[in-house]
């Protein structure tokens, strides 16, 4: 307890201190995840609605995959990206081993799965109601295409809510492909499992408590829009 | 606008579902359809609507040579309407801004309605904070605002209270004599047939048993299965 108490001391102090290398962290963590859910976004919520609209073969095994894939374990992923990326791996001459950027296509492996389900849920939820909400009241193709885009606005937040919540917390892929490199592939979640490892307990604990507020903040404003019902 | 039917059958699975032979609703008529659960009533009214095919036969609009589906003068208010996740303003204003109407009309036509609906209360309102019978009445409204020739409507007072049910049929009464639009409804209260509709079709197993003036047949039915169903001896 005793542990605690003092760790969250120093936690504080270590958060008010303008340390450069734990705001370079922090900064690392924010870019990679934001990065991999505004990818992911842009990408998944088109492809969720394309499998959720139209009728196609083995849609229901890809669904299933994708699923699954919602799931994936970040070990895993951060596996699959390595040996795709590593120097003797089918992308090896791209030299993305241990950069931030391999970070970010390990990181968008865990998050569109979860943005494309989601996505495909609320269309599955909601296209039908929709589609027939405008044919009766005369819209077209595309009117109805876009208001169906509009109505699973807040689902969508709701889907990238949860896309952050997994990026901005896993550990296995980022430290997998990335490395924990100091000052070049460090992220919040990594360098927390390095500092329990080496038994800075304040450290971690103050890394800690900026990870939640990071992700209460982030949490808290999409909340407020959707209890609002605008975007 | 006229209805007419011409040997209209909906199949699903090969099982049939809807065999009408003949059908003719006039333009200006307050029709309505009664039946038991699963007598095609909303097949039918699905067809004529445009949001089902039917597997054979023809539905004419307005004359018999015009088989083109008029989806811009023509709506359907459904038992559970949907509704747009916004206002209910802006639930009304929808249809008008598919039809590029510009924000002064859209204005006054929305508050226009609003006013004869009783809704000016509940303008800026979301639409999932509305009650049932407040969304029936802003879907009836969002499917009168631009002035359709012909409306359909399946069971809209099914689940709303008499008040607002009462409130309903005074609408669609003032706009079936004032505007003249085409009132197609499906409803199982037979009182309510009564006080509304001015012609009445009672299907039952997907054909049309018996057609014709309200009273008339609710008084006088010419067919046994149309009297057991009045009587509510029918049972499928």
């Amino acid at each position: 307890m005793e542990e605690i108490i003092k760790g969250l001391h120093s936690a504080v102090l270590l958060i008010f201190s303008a340390d450069k290398e734990l705001y370079g962290i922090v900064g690392l963590s924010l870019a990679v995840s934001l990065s991999s859910v505004i990818i992911s976004t842009f990408i998944g919520v088109p492809l969720g609605l394309l499998i959720g609209t139209y009728k196609f073969p083995f849609k229901n095994a890809l669904i299933r995959i994708i699923y699954t894939m919602m799931s994936l374990p970040p070990v895993i992923a951060g596996l699959v990206v390595f040996l795709f990326i590593m120097r003797k791996g089918p992308l090896g001459s791209f030299g993305l081993s241990y950069t931030p950027t391999a970070m970010v296509i390990a990181q968008i492996c865990l998050v569109m799965p979860i943005i494309i389900g989601l996505t495909y849920n609320i269309v599955k939820e909601k296209a039908p109601n929709v589609k027939k909400l405008g044919l009766t009241l005369g819209a077209g193709k595309l009117d109805s295409l876009i208001l169906l885009i509009m109505e699973m606005k807040m689902g969508i937040l709701a889907a990238v809510v949860t896309g952050i919540g997994r990026a901005i917390s896993e550990v296995g892929a980022v430290m997998i492909v990335g490395g924990n490199i100091k000052g070049k592939t460090r992220v919040m979640t990594t360098y927390i499992a390095q500092l329990k490892s080496m038994g800075d307990y304040s450290t971690a604990i103050a890394v800690g408590i900026i990870l939640l507020v990071i992700a209460f903040t982030i949490n808290a404003v999409l909340y407020n829009f959707q209890q609002r019902g605008e975007i | 606008m006229d209805i007419i039917v011409e040997k209209l059958i909906k199949e699903y699975d090969k099982n049939r579902v809807l065999d009408i032979n003949k059908l003719k609703i006039e333009k200006g008529s307050l029709c309505g359809i009664i039946g038991a659960n699963g007598a095609g009533k909303s097949t039918f009214l699905n067809i004529v609507a445009g949001l089902e095919k039917q597997t054979s036969g023809r539905v004419f609009y307005g004359n018999s040579s015009n088989e083109e589906i008029p989806l811009d003068i023509m709506t359907m208010v459904f038992q559970r309407p949907y509704m747009l996740s916004t206002t209910v303003e802006k639930n009304i204003s929808y249809p008008l801004k598919l039809r590029g109407w510009n924000a002064y009309s859209i204005e006054n036509r929305v508050a226009q309605l609003c006013k004869e609906l009783g809704l000016t209360h509940l303008m800026k309102r979301k639409s999932w904070k509305l009650s049932g019978g407040e969304v029936q009445k802003v879907a009836l409204a969002r499917a009168l605002s631009f002035k359709p020739k012909l409306l359909l409507l399946d069971e809209p007072t099914a689940n709303i209270d008499p008040k607002t049910t009462g409130e309903i049929e005074l609408i669609l009464k003032k706009i079936n004599i004032d505007e003249g639009i085409t009132v197609i409804i499906i409803t199982h209260n037979l009182v309510q047939a009564k006080r509304l509709c001015h012609d009445v079709v009672f299907m039952n197993q997907g054909q049309i048993i018996e057609f014709g003036r309200t009273a008339e047949v609710l008084k006088n039915p010419k067919y046994e299965l149309t009297k057991q169903f009045i009587s509510g001896e029918l049972i499928i």
